[in-house]
């Protein structure tokens, strides 16, 4: 018999047989490389290498597992201890970081700096990479679905004459070549404004248009949506939105109504002021590509800004998604 | 004999039961005893989330894991803990398969509304058997005292509760609502068991339509009121554009009232109700869980985790499942010691459940 100093240490436990409820008193102690374990008519011997160690979660008792599925549960937990001390095993990081207050500490520094970094860089990147692979009858259906509930909820049918209508058509078909659908409502309280879908349907309420004043203004603020859509931005900032609502929904523990969010978050999800940026310089382009000045959209960008002073029950709209006006106006001005 | 308990620091765990293994044979009450706490619940539950959000949600199904064994372990009943033993691969697989049913069932609906029915009607026929296996993997992967407790029941029955009931339900305008919630107890208890011994569910539909009814009358109290905020609130507003701004923060402060209103009594009636009416074997269950009290835990708790942008959740959690844990006491008719594992577990010496790698993991 050897005289190590292990031999020593014991540790109370239960011993259940895993084929029946009944509860052991036993005592564990270390044999070498082995557990014994030691009851009232029983005893048992096992590899250490053998056993299977819960992780420590605080008073709960820790069990240890033998491989036919018989476990001893140890609520000693300091004698435990000594016993693994003197073993030389030790317990998983992942196991011990939760336990130890610098640890979690530090998870939750990380935890901010992560969001913080998946917020600011990572969602941002994954929606430009994922945007082009969503498929058309999914953009064509969100699409649909949106002008449905903008129709329903803000939006008002037309009173802009036939003839109007058709001559801004006629005109935006010979200035783009990208897909569109040029449609008109009248904005009521949402005011002056137009706005791009997914699926390059370009919506353009009566207000803006007698804002305008003329075509030409028309157009610059339609290359400016065209923008838009050619940069997918609607469908980025959709999946954006729909990230940051999945991963809310799992934290407040409930992914049932997620997505049915979707065409609400479109219409709630202002754009980027890198993607205005975007498409402004889109416009801009445009605009000099077909020989005319980038101030046009400067001038509909003032225009804007004037009747939102007056009184922000008719033009507020467009600029209340279009933030930075005043130095965006000066951008394009700069341009041209 | 040797009391485990010697060396034990002093705790409501080591107190409750002095000797919890004489073998007598009168009825005695066993409360079921929880040792959780907030702060050291609070050290997994950030780790947790670290992780899975380090892993775009892969790491939650080890997650769920750990979250489930630090509960279990701390609930003891009769000087012994409660385990889990749920494989996280199989919650993975589950969970992938939830999401994809989820996506497919919304993508097909923006597609066309035929493949969207054809899609529903395809998840109505396969959430029954679905759910009958997340009842199965929660009870094999439970233990108590070293024996696994069990799940029987079978497809013919999960699509009577989980598929008949509930459209029966909806013709009816929802009439035979709380006989459906009495038939998916009966199925969920009833085809039960501890190692070979069988739960047993006695709850009428009666004391259903009871619960029902008082609920009934508070959420009548409850729209009413919250109605009655609404009108005045936009009526004060006056300018129509201002009502309008305000319409979806008073849409949610409603749902919000409307869920603290409910959730606290139908938790505390609910679990009142099914353990007060099962047993096991010869033994059976109390349980005194109080409205009032859940309701004062519940609005502390949302308060509380509103104030701190969410961080409270894992302490809210620990307190919820202390009050609603310690409420239940176990009646036993005999020694506990006398249970045997059934023969399923018997028949598997590895003590590993094999039904494990084919089974997935909902919650319910």
């Amino acid at each position: 018999m050897s005289t190590s100093p292990s031999e020593a240490l014991t540790v109370a436990a239960l011993y259940f047989d895993g084929h029946s409820a009944r509860a052991w008193p036993a005592t564990l102690s270390l044999d070498g490389d082995a557990l014994l374990l030691a009851a009232e008519g029983l005893s048992r011997r096992a590899p250490l290498a053998t056993l299977r160690l819960s992780e420590p979660m605080g008073a709960a008792p820790r069990l240890i597992t033998f491989d036919d599925g018989a476990h001893a549960e140890v609520r000693d937990h300091a004698a435990l201890a000594r016993l693994l001390g003197a073993s030389g095993q030790r317990d998983r990081l992942t196991v011990r970081s939760a336990f130890d207050l610098r640890m979690v500490a530090g998870a939750l520094a990380l935890l901010v700096i992560v969001l913080w970094g998946a917020a600011r860089y990572g969602l941002p990147w994954a929606a430009e990479v994922a945007a082009p692979r969503v498929p058309e009858a999914v953009v064509a259906g969100l699409s649909r679905q949106t002008l449905e509930l903008i129709d329903e909820h803000m939006l008002a049918p037309s009173r802009l004459d036939e003839d109007a209508q058709s001559r801004l058509r006629g005109v935006l078909a010979g200035r783009t070549t990208l897909p569109h659908a040029l449609v008109f409502r009248h904005g009521g309280a949402v005011g002056a404004n137009a706005f791009a879908l997914p699926d390059g349907t370009l919506v353009v309420t009566d207000e803006l248009v007698e804002l305008a004043g003329d075509d030409e203004r028309v157009m610059a603020v339609l290359m400016h949506e065209l923008g838009h859509v050619e940069g997918r931005h609607g469908m980025r900032m959709l999946l954006q939105g729909s990230a940051v609502a999945l991963f809310m929904t799992w934290y407040a523990g409930d992914v049932s109504s997620v997505i049915a969010m979707a065409p609400t978050a479109l219409i709630q999800s202002g754009y980027s002021r890198d993607m205005e940026r975007e498409a402004d310089d889109y416009a801009a382009a445009a605009l000099r590509a077909q020989g005319r000045s980038p101030a046009l959209l400067a001038d509909m960008l003032q225009r804007l800004s004037e009747s939102a002073e007056r009184g922000r029950k008719d033009g507020a709209g467009w600029l209340d998604s279009h933030p930075d006006s005043a130095q965006r106006i000066e951008r394009l001005r700069d341009r041209s | 004999m040797n009391n485990p308990f010697e060396n034990a620091p002093p705790s409501a765990a080591t107190t409750t039961f002095a000797d919890p293994f004489a073998a007598d044979t009168a009825p005695r009450s066993e409360a079921l005893v929880f040792s959780g706490r907030g702060g050291e619940y609070f050290g997994i539950w950030i780790v947790n989330l670290l992780l899975t959000v380090l892993t775009l949600g892969i790491y939650s199904a080890w997650a769920k894991v750990r979250r489930l064994q630090y509960f279990h372990r701390h609930t003891t009943l009769g000087g012994a803990a409660f385990d889990y033993h749920g494989d996280p691969r199989a919650i993975l697989k589950g969970r992938v398969i939830g999401f994809l049913l989820l996506l497919g069932y919304n993508i097909s609906f923006e597609v066309s509304p035929l493949l969207g029915f054809l899609v529903l009607g395809l998840l109505a026929a396969a959430m029954p058997v679905l759910l009958m296996r997340s009842l199965r993997f929660r009870a094999l992967n439970t233990s108590w005292r070293g024996l696994r407790f069990g799940f029987d029941g079978d497809q013919r029955g999960a699509y009577k509760a989980f598929l008949m009931w509930p459209l029966l339900s909806v013709f009816t305008l929802y009439l035979l609502a709380p006989m459906w919630h009495q038939r998916m107890k009966r199925y969920q208890l009833d085809n039960a068991r501890f190692g070979a011994t069988r739960f047993e569910f006695t709850a009428s539909v009666s004391a259903f339509y009871r619960m029902y009814g008082v609920l009934l009358l508070l959420l009548v109290a409850g729209v009413a009121a919250i109605g009655g905020t609404v009108a005045l609130v936009l009526g004060a507003a006056g300018d129509r554009r201002e009502a309008m701004a305000l319409l979806p923060l008073i849409m949610l402060a409603g749902w919000v009232g409307l869920f603290l209103l409910i959730s606290p009594y139908l938790t505390a009636r609910l679990q009142n109700l099914v353990w007060n009416n099962t047993r096991l074997g010869a033994h059976r269950f109390e349980s005194h869980a109080r409205a009032r009290t859940l309701y004062a835990i519940t609005l502390t708790n949302l308060i509380a985790i509103v104030c701190t942008l969410g961080f409270f959740a894992p302490f809210a959690a620990i307190r919820t499942a202390r009050y609603r844990i310690e409420s239940v006491t176990l009646v036993s008719a005999g020694p506990l010691d006398d249970f045997v594992a059934g023969q399923k577990q018997a028949v598997s010496a590895t003590g590993e459940e094999t039904a494990d790698i084919f089974d997935v993991d909902i919650a319910l």
